[in-house]
């Protein structure tokens, strides 16, 4: 016998935050993939005749969050937990701003974490026994989670995740963690998160919540199943420091707004034909296309999209079909989104013209007909995942000059290396990177926290188009917005400024700073002049530290990561040499 | 365990250009009926039908793939498995017939050694339209040494016997069980060095 907890609507205490568990919902449940076909059709049975063996009872969880702003427990948390009559059946409790110390920024660690651990284990209600199931912390942001000790074990599968939406979506001064865990027969997921700040930043607290969303993500005990991402739970319960503020309205009448309003709006793209065009794809920027399969067959039927032969996964590394597999009872029907989402490891080919937006997907129906799905589109070519040499050749911005000259460049580049496209005399560095750096320069040299801002996703959007298409004159977007961009472009060069054939020597010699100039004077000629130019920008910038806030340990961090990239991954020792190698650039001029 | 209604599954596939006519003639096969309107076959589909050849019950299962240049290479990774194939063409329009040699040569790339081939040149009720003599049908067959058959989905004509024909064929090349065992001795290998050695003949 197995049982489906639900937890009751309890408004009385503000802080008892509950929420009303629904009823299973049976689509959901029937397109995850881990079933097969036999499984499927016992789950199948078992959903209609769930209200037969099921029966629901009530839990109470308490659900806290305190932004700390880095000081430690000073007095009892007693009067904040153990406010309710009777004890909860859990705590979450989650902090932001633990501690806001460099330490804890670089290397993920801090004191804090045992002070404030100890404070909410002294403070949780006397009138039952607890017991701790999973802390999880990144920088600042740590989620605890208590259950009475009679209820534990009900508890399993619990996973913890974290995820930064700081600069370039690394760092861990913005983001959040989550646990996930099934409680009886109900799964569900707690997030903690800390979105951006100040009130005019909605907007990037709205992208900040869609890439938690998208890119939390649990691994599950099975590897060949696909991550489970947050709102695959029967329940979430979102916590945090959200930074939204309702400035006009009373406590009392949002409270009467949100019981009113209907919060779901389901959209359902009717699919005539089974084809797809992505018009003007661009470097990182989604576009999705979703489709209905619908069952109106007599029987439960299964589906997945398959491999082709000689070809590693179900589609192209720019494609994503979600759900790729999946199960649907007699009458239902499933939502399949197909995603197209250049990155850096798929720009180069894709701008050299030498792959393009085509794939043919195989959607396999089980027992029955292989439906097939091509997918097409043009790829707008971008600086962005460009190489440093052809930029330097290429005297107008990307888009305006013919794909074909961008693929014979990147040709010769291959069989010629330096010396392949000599009948012009090429720029020193590549236009689009002085625009953004000499952007810099002129307006955010005094820029409070540069480089450790994060910018937004539409402003990135803008600026890259303006560097591909030469429009407008000068670049759109806020200072952290270019100074994100600028980081992006390093990151998504196929041949880091430093080549990869340099790596090696550069860590041998970290420690000598005459040695590290030697190595970068024998870089070719353009990364060479890459790498200058932007050790010179960053003195520059550190000249103002008093304003921007940055100092060289800072930089090296953020900039060696950029510029001195491994094929393979980097260990910590590693890291600190490359941040090492850099700073020696910091500090001094070239000698 | 369920007990099957049929003695022999074999497993048939139709190939050929985009428009010909495959799905049309596997529809008249299955549900002797026509279907006048042209809907591209985007994917892989299949129709059984179970027919008795001496004395036997036979299941074929019939693949039906999408004709389109562009699924090509993913349709050839269907053959593998296919017991028979019919190369199908249009009298009507020459660069179906002129593609065939090409097709011959995906089976030959992608298909099982053993697979029984048969060319058909379908829609043979269009006699005003014809572009590709039936002498030119024959002799690429007899060059590959393989059946030839014009067909016409749609007047009904040779269809019923070119599937006929070719399940006797497979049938033919099918080791055949006693009666009276009850088990396939798989140590014997038989079958297969049987089929080997009539190939080579």
């Amino acid at each position: 016998s197995s049982s489906n907890s639900s937890f009751s609507r309890e408004l009385r205490d503000d802080l008892v935050h509950s929420s009303s568990h629904t009823a299973s919902n049976k689509a959901q449940i029937l397109t995850m993939p881990q079933f097969n076909l036999r499984d499927n059709l016992i789950k199948c049975e078992l959903l209609k005749n769930e209200d037969q063996y099921t029966y629901l009872e009530d839990f109470s969880i308490f659900l806290g969050t305190y932004n700390v702003n880095g000081q430690a427990p000073k007095e009892s948390l007693s009067p904040w937990l153990n406010s309710t009559v009777l004890p909860p059946d859990m705590y979450c409790i989650g902090f932001q701003e633990l501690d806001l110390s460099k330490e804890a920024f670089f290397f993920n660690d801090t004191p804090k974490e045992m002070e404030w651990t100890n404070a909410v284990g002294r403070a949780l209600h006397p009138d039952a026994k607890y017991a701790l199931v999973k802390l999880v912390r990144l920088v600042g942001i740590m989620l605890i989670f208590y259950v009475k000790k009679e209820h534990a074990e009900f508890i399993s599968v619990v996973e913890a995740e974290t995820v930064g939406t700081g600069i370039m979506g690394r760092m861990g001064n913005k983001g959040a963690v989550a646990i996930r865990f099934l409680f009886h027969n109900s799964s569900i997921c707690v997030v903690n998160s800390h979105l951006a700040a100040h009130i005019e930043e909605y907007e990037r607290r709205n992208q900040d919540y869609k890439d938690i969303c998208s890119r939390l993500q649990f691994r599950q005990l099975d590897p060949t199943q696909p991550p489970v991402t947050i709102m695959k739970h029967d329940a979430v319960l979102w916590i945090g420091d959200l930074n939204y503020r309702i400035t006009d309205l009373d406590v009392s009448s949002v409270k009467e707004l949100i019981d009113k309003k209907d919060f779901e709006t389901l959209h359902r793209i009717p699919l005539l034909f089974l084809q797809f065009h992505f018009k003007d794809v661009k470097f990182m920027q989604h576009q999705a296309e979703a489709f209905t399969i619908t069952n109106d067959g007599q029987v439960p039927c299964q589906f997945e999209f398959i491999t082709k032969p000689n070809e590693p996964t179900y589609c192209k590394p720019w494609l994503t079909a979600n759900p790729p597999k999946g199960f649907i009872a007699q009458g239902a029907s499933v939502d399949v989104e197909l995603e197209v989402f250049v990155n850096r490891s798929t720009a180069p080919k894709l701008n050299s013209g030498a792959e393009e937006i085509e794939d043919i997907l195989v959607l396999h129906l089980e027992r029955g007909k292989d439906y097939f799905i091509p997918v097409t589109g043009n790829y707008l070519s971008s600086c962005y995942g460009t190489s440093i040499l052809s930029l330097c050749n290429l005297k107008e911005p990307v888009q305006e000059m013919p794909q074909e000259t961008l693929r014979k460049l990147v040709s010769a580049e291959m069989s010629l290396g330096e010396n392949a496209v000599s009948t012009e005399k090429p720029l020193d560095i590549p236009k689009e990177l002085w625009m953004m750096v000499d952007h810099l320069f002129r307006n955010a040299i005094k820029q409070e926290d540069i480089f450790q801002q994060p910018g937004l996703r539409s402003e990135f959007a803008e600026i890259r188009d303006c560097l591909d298409t030469g429009i407008p004159d000068s670049l759109p977007g806020s200072n952290h917005s270019v100074a994100e961009a600028l980081l992006l472009f390093l990151d998504a060069l196929p041949e880091p400024v430093v080549p990869y054939s340099f790596y090696p020597q550069c860590l041998e010699n970290c420690s000598s700073a005459s040695q590290c100039e030697k190595i970068i004077s024998m870089l070719p000629r353009c990364h060479e002049n890459v790498f200058n130019y932007l050790a010179a920008f960053l003195r520059e910038l550190l000249k103002n530290s008093a304003s921007n806030r940055l100092d060289s340990k800072i930089l090296a961090t953020i900039f060696a990561s950029l510029l001195l990239k491994s094929q393979k991954k980097q260990d910590l020792g590693e890291k600190r040499k490359t941040q090492e190698f850099f700073h020696h650039f910091l500090v001094q001029g070239p000698s | 365990m369920a007990k099957k209604t049929y003695d022999l599954l074999f497993k048939l596939l139709l190939i050929g250009d985009s428009g010909v006519g495959k799905t049309c003639v596997l529809f008249r096969f299955s549900d002797d009926a026509f279907n006048t309107t042209f809907i591209s076959t985007i994917g892989i589909d299949f129709k059984i039908k179970t027919v008795e050849l001496q004395g036997k019950k036979i299941k074929l299962q019939i693949w039906d793939t999408a004709g389109q240049e562009r699924f090509h290479t993913i349709t050839t990774s269907y053959y593998r498995g296919a017991m028979g194939i019919m190369l199908v063409y249009d009298i009507t329009n020459a660069k179906s017939f002129e593609n065939i040699s090409k097709w011959l040569r995906n089976i030959d790339e992608h298909a099982n050694e053993d697979v029984e081939r048969m060319l058909l040149g379908n829609k043979c009720d269009m006699e005003d339209k014809r572009v590709v003599p039936k002498a030119k049908g024959e002799q690429i067959a007899r060059e590959h040494g393989i059946r030839f058959f014009e067909t016409s989905a749609k007047a009904n004509i040779n269809i019923e016997k070119a599937f006929l024909t070719l399940a006797e064929d497979i049938l033919k090349k099918t080791p055949v069980k006693e009666p009276n065992s009850e088990n396939v001795d798989i140590s014997s290998g038989g079958g297969v060095t049987g089929w080997k050695s009539k190939c080579c003949s």
